[in-house]
């Protein structure tokens, strides 16, 4: 008989509107044990990381710490009972010392009188940055520290939770080698080496190998579920990535045969030597009814393509035709109007208005299709939006329900429509177009995306999987670190294995 | 222990669910119901209130406050806020009486002309060099009230040709034209938010404008045109107080400003952009007069009435503020 898990869960379960990103997903984390939880985007990670220190409530399911259950209220109180975070997106204030940020919340004995007391403070800091045997001073101005020695200092931050309570902590790593050089990595799984003296760590990376290297266990997470844990001596890279992305959809999935080849058909879409402060010299084509993919790591510039092109991003150089014709670069509007459409990825935020209602914001960018002079005509409005909703099969209570309340694959496909609506739509840019969405909504999402290539469209598709972007795409490009590196063709019927371009990825 | 919190978890969500729709259903009938309570109170008070004609009075000097709080109303609409309106009536009120000599009547027009073109000026800073509406307009404030000071040198300026304005300070079958003037402007800039795109424009930049931006909308000429009719309105306001006064004066419509921004929050606009409209924008209005009037007939001095607007502002916009489009409340 083992000791109980430091740290479990059960069912847990968090449903937002249109998306569910817990889907009763179990597992537990051992004492001294490195967990390693791998998944795509949308798998769950990060919201099971908030549920785990109490920033997300989620609507079912228990999380037990050494046995016991607890409904986690905020950091402070998952601190209290031994669990911890290291943010990805750093969470130190920027403008005052290491100390002040290591014992920030936690001064105690530092402060009497509502006075610091520096001394103290400073030798409280000093012994948490020795457990870690990190060398920062601790007087040291926050802001003048490299990114690798703040996250250290995040480390050394989080471990003083071990002077809250008695037992061994739990330190959760968000993506912590995301944005960190090779040796800086070393340094970092050396840390997490001496972590495993004292305490459990939970590891989350995109980068499967750094997962084998530094887990004992590794979880791997889809659709808000636990559907593998692997063994890091018998699994490798390539194992883990195809237990990753699944095999449980087959071809009609996509409309495979909805695919048409696009070899002849003329270039629509010409980019030469586009820069962004995100990209160097960029250089596309696009033919008519042509996808193109754009895979690449977060930082690999592939959304700035895809902003610049728009005209939301500035481009400080190149040249773009659309139809031969050059296309001036500066705003969404200028880009609206030359026939380009844009499917953001933060569709709650950047893609629809959503107390605004369906026909809204069907009719939003092509209003023009619903006016007679400058005079909105609702009954054509209403006769164009009840088209789409039916044609589309978008599921509405009606087309002046606010669209905030619809699905997110319903508010998906408002999205589309939105473009569809533009008699010459020349470029179609989709940003991610499937994100968060249940499986049959992304089904509808590939076939709409089918039926705008076959009707002569230039589409270019980021996505959150390898999968689905070259099951969608006619070629792939590659792009690291701001450039492209390859292209690779994806033609119907010719697939191929993603491991392929994730290698060139990486 | 696992079924407790589930079903406590449910409970809550409903509660929350219910609390929400019950905040709106009040931000949605709180102003008629306010405007019910204090007629009551008030004709309890004074019988004679609820006379037609004490209703007429009272609604002719609504007229320039109502006036004001239309422009305001599409600008915050857009999510932004517009703080020169008094002094742009004030400056209005100088031109006026300024210019009233040499082309009588006539000087309306391109005083209003350029209360307009000041508004868009300021939209146009607002939005190129992309500092927040209210320092801009702040800075507008001032800088009206300066030119209004410096051109009329710091006095009233009487004007001498009475039936210049007479048309914005008489009765039309017996209703004050002011008022008339007022619901024509609410009007024309209602028909134009609901029969043409510009509407849905000013809503989709107040809820979402990064949405509104990526969908190719106008949304910086959208936004400069809002501050041009908050000009515009601010240039006729200061025309209705000169009919009435018969002078313009460099503070004239200067203790405008607060009533009129609680006009448009007490109707229900969220000064977060988005929700709300002109409609709600009369209402508030009212409530606004009523208590004004309110307050002077149980005999509380008149020097009292900016406590009431400073706590008026604050509790209305604490009811229809949209909390999540601010992340942190600085």
């Amino acid at each position: 008989m083992t000791a109980a898990p430091a740290l479990s869960v059960e069912g847990l379960t968090k449903r937002y509107p249109g998306v569910t990103a817990l889907d009763g997903m179990s597992l537990e984390v051992r004492p001294r044990e490195v967990v390693g939880l791998v998944g795509e985007n949308g798998a769950g990670k990060s919201t099971l990381l908030k549920t785990l220190v109490g920033l997300v409530r989620p609507d079912a399911g228990t999380i037990r710490v050494r046995g016991e259950p607890v409904a986690l209220r905020g950091v402070a109180h998952a601190a209290s009972v031994g669990i911890g975070m290291v943010f990805q997106e750093q969470s130190l204030v920027p403008n005052i010392t290491v100390a002040e940020n290591i014992l920030l919340g936690a001064e105690q004995t530092c402060v009497r009188t509502g006075i610091y007391r520096w001394r103290e403070l400073r030798a409280l800091a000093q012994a948490q940055l020795d457990k870690i045997g990190c060398t920062v001073s601790p007087s040291a101005r926050t802001d003048t520290l490299t990114f690798a020695q703040r996250q250290m200092v995040e480390v050394a931050k989080v471990l003083t939770i071990e002077e809250r309570t008695s037992h061994e902590p739990v330190i959760l790593l968000d993506e912590p080698t995301s944005v960190l050089e090779s040796d800086e990595i070393a340094t970092l799984f050396t840390q997490i080496e001496r972590l495993r003296q004292r305490a459990s760590v939970v590891f989350v990376s995109h980068r499967l190998d750094e997962v084998l290297q530094v887990s004992d266990r590794v979880y791997v997470l889809r659709n808000g579920r636990v559907v593998a844990e692997a063994n890091p001596r018998t699994v490798g890279a390539a194992d883990l990535h195809h237990l990753l992305i699944g095999r449980e959809v087959d071809g009609s999935h996509y409309h495979d045969d909805a695919q048409k080849p696009c070899d002849g058909a003329p270039v629509r879409v010409r980019v030469e030597g586009l820069t962004t402060g995100g990209c160097r010299g960029v250089d596309l084509e696009i033919r008519a009814g042509e996808v193109l993919g754009v895979a690449g790591v977060q930082g690999s510039g592939r959304e700035e393509v895809c902003r610049a092109l728009f005209g939301a991003t500035r481009a400080l150089r190149g040249r773009v035709t659309l139809d031969g014709r050059p296309l001036r670069l500066g705003s969404p509007r200028a880009a609206v109007r030359a026939g380009i459409g844009y499917v953001p990825a933060e569709r709650r935020t950047d893609g629809i208005v959503p107390p605004m209602s369906v026909a809204e914001n069907l009719s939003l960018s092509h209003v023009d299709r619903v006016c007679r002079g400058p005079l909105l005509q609702p009954r054509r409005e209403r006769r164009l939006v009840d088209r789409w909703v039916q044609r589309l099969g978008i599921k509405t209570p009606s087309p002046s329900t606010p669209i905030g309340t619809l699905s997110g694959g319903n508010q998906q496909k408002v999205v589309l429509a939105r473009w569809m609506l533009c008699d010459d739509l020349k470029l179609l840019i989709l940003d991610h177009p499937t994100r968060g969405l249940d499986v049959g909504a992304k089904s509808d999402v590939y076939a709409l995306i089918r039926e705008l290539a076959a009707a002569g469209c230039a589409v270019l598709l980021l996505s959150d999987t390898l999968e689905e972007m070259i099951a969608l795409s006619h070629r792939v490009v590659v792009m690291k670190d701001g450039e492209v590196v390859t292209t690779i063709d994806t033609p119907p019927g010719a697939k191929p294995d993603p491991v392929v371009i994730l290698e060139e990825m990486v | 222990m696992t079924v407790d919190t589930t079903t406590d978890a449910v409970a809550r969500d409903r509660l929350g669910a219910l609390t929400a729709r019950a905040r709106d259903e009040l931000v949605r009938f709180l102003p008629l119901l306010i405007i019910a309570v204090l007629l009551v109170a008030l004709s309890l008070r004074n019988p004679d209130l609820l006379t037609v004609d004490s209703l007429l009075t009272m609604a002719d000097s609504a007229a320039p406050l109502l006036v004001l709080a239309a422009g305001a109303t599409v600008v915050i609409l857009c999510g932004g806020i517009d703080l020169s309106i008094g002094a742009l009536a004030s400056f209005a009120s100088v031109l006026l009486a300024l210019w009233t000599p040499a082309l009588s009547g006539w000087a309306a027009v391109p005083v209003i002309a350029v209360t307009a073109v000041a508004g868009v000026l300021q939209g146009w800073v607002h939005v190129a060099a992309r500092v927040p509406s209210f320092i801009v307009t702040l800075g507008g404030l001032s800088l009206w009230t300066g030119l209004a000071l410096a051109l009329s040198g710091a006095k009233t300026v009487p004007i001498t040709d009475l039936s210049a304005f007479a048309w914005a300070f008489t009765r039309v079958r017996g209703l004050p034209s002011a008022i008339l003037v007022a619901l024509a402007l609410v009007a024309v800039i209602s028909a134009v938010m609901r029969l043409t795109p510009f509407g849905r424009w000013v809503c989709s930049i107040g809820h979402a404008e990064s949405a509104a931006r990526l969908a190719g909308l106008p949304v910086d000429r959208v936004k400069i045109a809002a501050f041009g009719i908050s000009g515009a309105a601010a240039g006729l306001a200061g025309l209705l107080l000169v009919a009435r006064t018969f002078s313009g004066a460099p503070t004239l419509g200067d203790s405008l400003l607060l009533p009129a921004v609680a006009a448009v929050v007490v109707g229900g606009t969220a000064i977060t952009g988005g929700h709300g409209g002109l409609g709600k924008t009369v209402m508030g209005a009212f409530v606004v007069v009523l208590l004004r009037v309110g307050l002077s007939l149980i005999g509380v001095d008149a020097g009292v009435e900016p406590i009431l607007y400073g706590a008026l502002i604050v509790i209305a916009v604490s009811v229809t503020i949209d909390r999540s489009k601010v992340a942190v409340m600085k």
